[in-house]
């Protein structure tokens, strides 16, 4: 028995809902009728039954795959490939409620979408029965009936004050399973909207071919089996170990590691000649300033001195008296190891007042 | 005025005969959209006909704007080039002017996510014409705000380690830092809020598939993966846009939350607060709000919109506003006064620093900006004004940029070490980048117009269709249902 569509359009709710109301007298049951709006009723307004969909369960079972998604990120990269950082526990509870927070909420809402496009059977490429004017707010009835019963259908239809009718009629295909195929737009308008769409379901496992695709690839160039000449490889930096050489030359006033020498761009300094006044100054001087390190005997025992290695200097000792007058001053002015510069503490004259002073240490 | 027994559609008006009565009804139509129901073919075309429309002033501020953004996109290929050298950055001011932006643009997208969503979930039928420019400023503020940490990064081709996949390096991020919560965060709230917006532009979409032709019509009929209005695509659709409802507000609540823990984790000195996380998301909405207002302010002008976007939308908004006004202020107050109170001496520098130092001018426009300017939301005839409440939202966006400016490179700028102290001058490039930021949101603004409607009419002619006027008495007053 061929199969006729009708889609009636009426103006406003109350005579759409006595319209389906008296279809229920012919016989025709709540899975032939669908209502088309403009925006959404509630089913009540028509008197349609409550329809429960799965996209609430399945967003559920999205929120649950981001949550699995969140205890990768936050908890199995680390079980993984641990790496110790300083003041967390390998697996710590606060950031990973954060993770697995986001990771849920964003695999609830993804769920909810997709799932919504696939239970609404989109995206929708075949031609369906359908009136522009149901999006300028007026209300369409689309009912699916045997051909025989589709006069009764309009006519009852224009009798509650639908102002537009349409009908279309399958050919005679008694036979043949109804299955709407990718190209078939001429018949089978209501098999989009709801049962299996092999359409449909073609699209969906294409885009999921094609992202499994891109993913492939992208892991082909992450994984370098496919060598991609990045110019930023790490192995091919420009190297910076310094033991290679060739050596840069010191700059000009620099001092070279052996000790202060007496540096090309200092002024020369004249010494002040050994005299009791000096020796005088330097002994103040040098229990001001010298003697917390070096020792009131200048042997280098200093109260300090517990805290250096190597020890402060001895100057009683011959290597430190046979040092020149100019490396001396050098070394107080400038500091010499762990010693720092007195530079501030003493001023030029000091200092020589001082050197004088530690020269009478020879023994 | 409905009356049960008979029935006709909402756009046939009847006026009553009493004319205290009728004069009651037109104040209510013209004050409310949702009373003032038209034939939808009219608020069809009202909403589809401007987006034809480019006369020749759209064209040349397309132009600039685009010539803004373009200015952006040389200036970050001249700093990959360089390096971040030519930028003001340096000790100890490490993050400065793109940091601020990346703050302030995903702050003003909070408020579309408040008004499409949390309004919806409180019923507020006032959102129903404002929500999707709302959405669209929610979209298009996280994208500019994401390409930001990129722009900082420098080696900008190297973005693609922050993502977890395996690697032969086998080095995964680390999800113990906050900049990483902040990546999770970001991108789902940026997903989710595109998908949002889709799912709900899905039935205008078709309306425009309806009523446009040639390549618009093509354009619409891809987008709107064919949607027809049966029962079943509506009970699924508002199941999913309930699930999304539901799930983005506490998302919204968590991203900026999270972006404030990328200061508070770090113990620096003006940093380091407990209440950075709900001090940042009053800060995100109360600018996003000042934002949205804005555009619709501009929308409404430009596209000629005064029949969806009415007095009581910006007095709605602007009262919101002003109770945001008020939160933002107590939260800075107790961002302030623990550390006042506990006299440390690194705070009290920052202080001196901000009431009477170098900050004083950034400082004191924040405060009056922020604090001052906004009491002028009181009144209803400011907030019923739109060139008003457009002025109150400038300081307000004003205010809340050097509030971010303050938070970021000037406190960074005095930390724990005096030796360490500095302070940053933005150069050249980070201001070229940031006006060819806003110039993005713009031109993005400029651009979605005409290809999508802004006016989400689907749902206004529902709120119009569940929406009428009830005579109690002397009064005609309006009545809901859900």
């Amino acid at each position: 028995m061929p199969k006729a569509w009708m889609l009636g359009l009426f103006h406003e709710a109350t005579p759409t809902a006595t319209a389906i109301d008296h279809l229920r007298g012919l016989s025709i049951s709540d899975e032939q009728i669908t209502v088309l709006s403009g925006m959404p009723f509630r089913p009540e307004i028509f008197g349609r039954p409550h329809y429960r969909g799965r996209v609430g369960r399945l967003a559920l079972l999205g929120a649950f795959l981001g949550l699995l998604f969140g205890l990768f990120l936050s908890a199995g990269i680390w079980l993984l490939y641990p790496l110790a950082q300083g003041g967390q526990p390998l697996v710590p509870v606060p950031p990973m409620l954060i993770v697995l927070f986001e990771a849920t909420m964003l695999g609830m809402m993804w769920a909810a979408f997709f799932s919504l496009l696939i239970e609404n059977r989109f995206p929708i490429v075949k031609s369906q029965l359908y009136d522009p004017r149901i999006t300028e707010g007026h209300i369409g009835v689309l009912v699916e009936a045997d051909e025989r019963l589709s006069l009764q259908v309009e006519k009852l239809l224009n009798a509650n004050g639908a102002h537009h009718f349409q009908r279309i009629i399958e050919p005679e295909r008694l036979l043949e399973p109804r299955r709407g195929t990718w190209r078939d737009a001429g018949t089978d308008f209501l098999s989009a909207l709801r049962g299996p769409d092999p359409g449909h379901r073609g699209f969906w496992l294409s885009v999921l071919g094609i992202v499994t695709l891109l993913g492939i690839v992208s892991m082909l160039f992450a994984y370098n089996l496919i060598p991609f000449p990045f110019p930023t490889q790490m192995e091919n930096q420009v190297s910076i170990a310094y033991e290679q050489g060739p050596r840069l030359a010191a700059p000009a006033a620099a001092i070279p590691v052996q000790g202060p020498v007496l540096a090309a761009d200092q002024p020369a300094s004249e010494p002040i000649p050994v005299s009791p006044d000096s020796l005088q100054r330097g002994l103040v001087l040098y229990g001001v300033t010298c003697i917390i390190c070096h020792g009131p005997t200048g042997t280098g025992s200093g109260t300090l001195s517990s805290f250096f290695n190597p020890k402060p200097a001895d100057f009683t000792s011959a290597p430190i008296q046979g040092l020149e007058d100019d490396t001396l001053f050098l070394v107080v002015t400038q500091g010499f190891g762990l010693m720092p510069s007195i530079a501030e503490n003493l001023g030029v004259q000091e200092r020589w007042d001082v050197i004088n002073y530690v020269r009478s240490f020879k023994k | 005025m409905s009356e049960p027994h008979v029935s006709r559609p909402i756009w046939q008006r009847i006026n009553p005969q009493d004319e205290h009565l009728a004069r009651q009804v037109e104040h209510a139509r013209q004050e409310h959209l949702l009373l003032d129901p038209r034939y939808p073919l009219e608020m069809d075309r009202g909403v589809l006909d401007p987006m034809s429309r480019t006369g020749p002033r759209y064209w040349i501020f397309l132009v600039i704007f685009a010539g803004l953004v373009a200015m952006w996109g040389a200036t970050w290929t001249a700093q990959m080039l360089n390096g971040l050298g030519i930028t003001g950055l340096k000790r100890p001011v490490m993050w400065a002017l793109y940091i601020v932006n990346f703050v302030y643009f995903i702050g003003i997208g909070h408020a579309g996510t408040f008004i499409s969503a949390a309004l919806r979930a409180l019923h507020v039928e006032w959102r129903r014409p404002i929500s999707r420019a709302a959405e669209f400023l929610t979209i298009f503020g996280l994208a500019t705000a994401g390409m930001f940490p990129i722009v900082h990064l420098g080696r900008a081709w190297k973005f693609y380690w922050l993502l977890p996949y395996p690697n032969e390096r086998q080095i995964w991020p680390s999800y113990h830092s906050p900049l990483l919560w902040d990546l999770t965060a970001i991108l789902t709230y940026l997903s989710c809020s595109a998908l949002f917006a889709y799912m709900s532009l899905l039935p205008d979409l078709a309306m425009a598939r309806d009523h446009t032709i040639g390549w618009r019509h093509r354009f619409y009929d891809l987008l709107a993966l064919g949607w027809h209005g049966t029962e079943r695509q509506w009970a699924n659709h508002e199941t999913a846009l309930n699930v999304f409802t539901y799930g983005i507000i506490p998302v919204m609540f968590s991203v900026h939350t999270i972006v404030s823990w990328d200061f508070a984790m770090a113990i620096q000195p003006g940093w380091h607060s407990t209440v950075f996380g709900p001090y940042f998301v009053i800060g995100a909405l109360f600018s996003g709000v000042a934002a949205v207002i804005m555009v619709l302010a501009i929308v409404r002008a430009t596209m000629g919109l005064g029949y969806f976007l009415r007095r009581e939308h910006f007095d709605g908004m602007g009262k919101f506003l002003l109770l945001l006004s008020l939160s933002w202020d107590y939260f800075y107050f107790n961002d302030v006064i623990v550390p006042w109170y506990g006299q440390a001496p690194v705070e009290k520098t920052i202080f001196a620093l901000l009431t009477g130092g170098r900050a004083a001018p950034v400082f004191y426009l924040m405060l009056f900006s922020n604090v001052i300017v906004p009491v002028a939301l009181a009144f209803k005839r400011v907030r019923t004004s739109i060139p008003a409440i457009f002025i109150v939202s400038v300081f307000i966006q004003i205010g809340m940029y050097m509030e971010r400016f303050m938070i970021v490179p000037i406190t960074l700028g005095q930390n724990d070490l005096p030796f360490d102290w500095g302070v940053y001058v933005p150069y050249l490039p980070e201001t070229l980048i940031t006006i060819g930021a806003f110039a993005f949101v713009v031109s993005l603004f400029f651009i979605s117009s005409r290809f999508f409607p802004l006016i989400p009419v689907w749902e206004v002619y529902e709120g119009q269709v569940m929406q009428g006027l009830r005579r109690i008495g002397r009064a005609i007053l309006p009545e809901r249902t859900e």
